[in-house]
């Protein structure tokens, strides 16, 4: 994808979307994964200045993220009846 | 038979005036001239001094605060009021999207895009989520 820089606003968006979607979970486990894991990626690569890492990373984000909207649907299909002991 | 019809010119105003009337003074009156307008007139309160236009909540503000040290992971003596912009609190704009995130989820809101990004402060943090509850109720 050799599209122009990506903008900090598509950042941060993606950042919400990722996040937003960790909360469809059912299962709390994932969902607490979900969350941990975008929260890690995104400081880990925060000071990255070289622009193709920083759309390798993106488009990497972006993936996931399709990843995890389609396995939210699919969870919800098998949602657990008993919450978790971890909710509250 | 002196009917005790007793007109005293007191202060009966009425408790909801009050209260919002005290909740915008809180504000204005630390962010103001520097003049403290102790003086609690209910009726006689300066046109100029009311800066803000919808006030919001003071317990919203609070559980803003609360939310955001929370996040931020702030040292317990840190002074977080309405006026504080994340920025000066330490929050980078990762931090921000979490901050307004963990409003979402403690109040039952969804806050879109724009306006997400344009929020600065805790006290248009606190604004926007009682629009929105307003809104939803």
């Amino acid at each position: 994808m050799a599209s122009a820089a990506i903008s900090r606003g598509e950042v941060l968006h993606l950042y919400r979307s990722l996040l937003r979607t960790a909360r469809q979970f059912c299962d709390y486990n994932i969902r607490e994964y979900t969350k941990r894991r975008t929260i890690d990626a995104f400081r880990q690569n925060q000071n990255l200045t070289d622009s193709a890492a920083i759309s390798a990373a993106y488009s990497d984000g972006k993936s996931q993220l399709d990843v995890a909207k389609r396995q939210a649907i699919v969870y919800s299909l098998y949602a657990p009846t008993i919450k978790s002991v971890m909710e509250a | 038979m002196a009917a005790s019809t007793n007109s005293l010119i007191s202060m009966q105003s009425r408790p909801g005036m009050a209260a919002s009337r005290i909740c915008s003074l809180k504000p204005v009156s630390v962010s103001n001239q520097g003049r403290s307008f102790l003086s609690f007139g209910f009726r006689s309160m300066p046109a100029r001094s009311l800066r803000v236009s919808c006030a919001a909540k003071p317990e919203t503000v609070e559980k803003v605060c609360e939310i955001v040290k929370k996040q931020l992971a702030l040292a317990e003596g840190t002074p977080v009021n309405g006026e504080s912009k994340f920025t000066t609190l330490g929050a980078d704009s990762l931090d921000t999207v979490e901050i307004v995130m963990g409003l979402e989820e403690a109040f039952g809101i969804s806050v879109e895009e724009e306006s997400a990004q344009s929020i600065a402060t805790v006290q248009d943090a606190a604004d926007l989520i009682e629009k929105l509850v307003e809104k939803k109720d």
